[in-house]
């Protein structure tokens, strides 16, 4: 954990860490091992692909590719997952230290749209864990229900999430917030979610698109002014990262809310 | 001061023990950090648990609405007004019904939300009696059915019972031929003339079913099901079969075969009923331009309408004639013109020449009317019935400019021939009165000399002989 705040811009070469280099011969695709994050998975072959372990094996979500390996006696089924559809994917390819989702991790979802990250959470939450996904929109409504139908661990809620006192008795308290709204005010919705719903000492990972904050100010003044607009939330930013190359102008930042107060020795 | 606090299994209110504890609201959150603890601050007073989801979803729906629903109305009604003190709720909106409607202060505050907060963290704790399953399973359910609400879900609108009904129609035929196959093929060995006569199979059922050995038929009654000359002939053949016996158990078997089929040919009757009623509920404008049959089909080959309703009109004119389709490309050869468009009524009433334009027409406004179905608000079938009048015209247009073409365009019919006189006089010819082979009587110069030195030659013979 760096001590303070320290932005980490584009250009990040990739970490290292990345599970064991596996090298299986080109052709068939051979598995690499977990990733660094918990629930995050490689597969080694022609091309390296970030997967999560199916949920619900035998289904594609939304048309992605399944691979399946045999690990003794059955069959585990993962699903690719494409950085470049989803902005967690593309984070954990930046090489992001923390995405705080881990198996048995309660998840509130914001802007969930049709579920095609949702669906990846919840393949890394696991059946212990549990996904709010928020999302207003009717049609991307109409498919996140479909999909929660198929996987029990996804609770769909088709509200709008400036006004989390609506959707109040459906959520109890949860330890991520991960928020992908791309609206103005984004940091505010975040703020009243995480106030009614995040836990002390929970995280919260927040997807800024510098566009639609202010098309005019450039794209790291965007993002300074949102991280101090955190701080004054009682949001504590801990890393930030751009996107590069799967997107242009967005950055991730992770952060604790009301963390607990340091035991000065 | 009382807290009410709404979870999906029930209302909750909490009476605060320790009132002074709210002042300080930044330490607030340390209260609350084992059960134990927040037992000591809060306490639950009442617990109204709600007997099942359809009842959490009227009183939430109400909520959502800014309406106190009449449960919530009984149990502030018996327990807020007892105990005479403000009632504490998470929204402000909320609270400003319950005063107007029930004269009960209400507040709001950030104290309120920190509390709210601390409830929220120790749920599990603070409501004992709830099992964390059971809350977590009406959660799911409850949620399921608030957005179902949102929504505006309507069970009839649902496309999958018609893609699952073609799939079984399409089924039944083939289990259907294959029962009726097998019956014709047993009793025959039974009977072999019988299904010579009657060429339909569930009549060829019902009066094997209404027989069933071969000696019953001279005092069987099969007039409902056969006209008379067909049954005197079945009668007639029944003495005359040459089919071998068989014995009570063999013809048993084959009534109950007998039965199976027609109990399935009723069943597939029905369903089609059922199709038919589906489509013009989910899809009218659909129905109109194509018919329910084919309407359904591509409904079925694209998976649901909204899917179908993504499809460009030349793909939706095509679909169903994918393997043609890709191996003309493959080749560069001519593609095909139709796929399941083509067992359309309107289609199929055209001459072949002109079933590739109407089938490009109608797939255009077929197009139009599955995505008018598909995202429209309001289910009435005038846009289709105006479309197919449209088509209907169109087509009439297409069939008048054929005829034409046949005696040539319209600029060779304005070019006239130049007019030629050409005098013919008819004569009567002879040749065909007699039907003995023709020689002409004038003979050539050569032969008749020759046929004259014959002739002496034979004379002088024949005169030598009478002599001698």
């Amino acid at each position: 954990m760096k001590p303070g705040f320290s932005p980490r811009g584009g250009g990040f070469g990739g970490r290292g860490g990345f599970g064991d280099r596996g090298g299986r011969g080109g052709g068939r695709g051979g598995f690499g091992g977990g990733h660094r994050h918990e629930g995050v998975f490689i597969c080694r072959g022609k091309e390296d692909a970030l997967v999560t372990k199916n949920l619900v094996p035998g289904e594609s979500v939304y048309g992605e590719k399944r691979v399946s390996i045999a690990e003794g006696d059955d069959k585990i089924e993962y699903r690719a997952w494409n950085p470049f559809r989803s902005k967690l994917a593309a984070a954990i390819l930046g090489g992001i230290d923390q995405i705080h989702i881990k198996p048995g991790a309660k998840v509130l979802y914001l802007g969930a749209a049709s579920g095609t990250t949702v669906s990846h959470v919840s393949d890394i939450v696991g059946p212990d864990g549990l996904v709010y996904a928020v999302e207003f929109s009717h049609r991307s409504g109409r498919d996140l229900i479909n999909l929660a139908k198929k996987r029990t661990n996804i609770i769909p809620v088709i509200e709008d999430a400036r006004h989390p006192h609506k959707y109040r008795m459906l959520i109890a308290m949860v330890d991520v917030i991960f928020a992908d709204v791309a609206q103005p005010d984004q940091t505010r919705i975040v703020a009243l979610n995480a106030h009614t719903f995040l836990r002390n000492g929970g995280h919260f990972v927040i997807s800024i698109k510098a566009n639609c904050i202010d098309s005019t100010a450039s794209a790291e003044a965007v993002f300074a002014s949102e991280v101090k607009k955190m701080q004054q939330e009682n949001m504590k930013p801990q890393e930030q990262l751009t996107l590069e190359p799967y997107e242009r102008d967005h950055a991730v930042v992770v952060g604790v809310y009301r963390p607990p107060p340091k035991v000065k020795n | 001061m009382l807290v009410l606090f709404e979870t999906s299994v029930g209302y909750a209110i909490f009476k605060v023990l320790n009132e002074k504890k709210l002042q300080e609201v930044d330490s607030l959150w340390k209260e609350f950090e084992t059960p134990e603890k927040a037992n000591k601050i809060v306490k639950l007073k009442h617990f109204e648990k709600f007997q099942d989801t359809a009842e959490a979803l009227a009183a939430f729906t109400a909520l959502m609405e800014g309406k106190i629903n009449k449960q919530l109305k009984k149990v502030l009604k018996k327990i807020v007004k007892e105990a005479h003190e403000p009632l504490a709720v998470a929204d402000a909106k909320l609270g400003g019904v319950i005063k107007e409607k029930l004269n009960l202060s209400c507040i709001h505050s950030p104290v309120v939300n920190e509390l709210m907060r601390g409830i929220r963290s120790q749920m599990d704790g603070l409501i004992p009696g709830v099992e964390p399953r059971e809350m977590a399973a009406m959660c799911l359910g409850l949620a399921h059915s608030l957005s179902r609400y949102r929504l505006k879900f309507s069970a009839d609108k649902v496309d999958t019972m018609i893609v699952q009904a073609i799939s079984l129609l399409d089924d039944l035929d083939k289990e259907l031929n294959n029962y009726i196959m097998r019956c014709r093929e047993w009793y025959g060995w039974h009977f072999p003339e019988l299904g010579k006569i009657i060429s339909d199979n569930l009549t060829y059922c019902k009066c094997l079913q209404k027989v069933g050995d071969r000696k019953n038929y001279a005092s069987a009654q099969l007039s409902e099901l056969l006209p008379e000359e067909v049954e005197a002939e079945v009668k007639a053949a029944a003495e005359i079969s040459m089919g071998t016996e068989v014995s009570e158990e063999d013809i048993c078997n084959i009534l109950h075969l007998c039965t199976q089929v027609i109990e399935i040919s009723e069943y597939r009757t029905q369903l089609y009923e059922y199709l038919q009623n589906r489509m013009m509920a989910i899809a009218p404008n659909v129905t109109v331009m194509v018919g329910e049959l084919v309407g359904a089909r591509l409904i079925a080959h694209a998976g649901s309408l909204l899917n179908l309703a993504k499809h460009a009109a030349s793909t939706v004119q095509i679909l169903g004639a994918e393997k043609a389709l890709f191996r003309a490309l493959k080749s560069r050869r001519d593609t095909p013109k139709y796929g399941l468009i083509y067992h359309a009524s309107l289609v199929g009433q055209t001459s072949p020449k002109h079933k590739g334009k109407i089938s490009r027409m109608l797939a255009a406004k077929t197009v139009l009317a599955i995505r008018y179905d598909a995202f429209g608000e309001d289910s009435s079938s005038a846009m289709g019935v105006e479309n197919r009048a449209k088509l209907e015209a169109r087509l009439r247009t297409l069939e008048d400019r054929g005829i034409r073409k046949i005696s040539g365009t319209g600029k060779a019919l304005a070019k006239a021939e130049k007019y030629e006189h050409k005098s013919e006089v008819k004569t009567y010819d002879p040749s065909g009165d007699s039907t003995l082979p023709t020689c002409s009587k004038k003979r050539k110069i050569e032969e008749v000399d020759k046929e004259d030195e014959v002739i002496e030659k034979k004379a002088k013979k024949a005169k030598i002989k009478v002599k001698g």
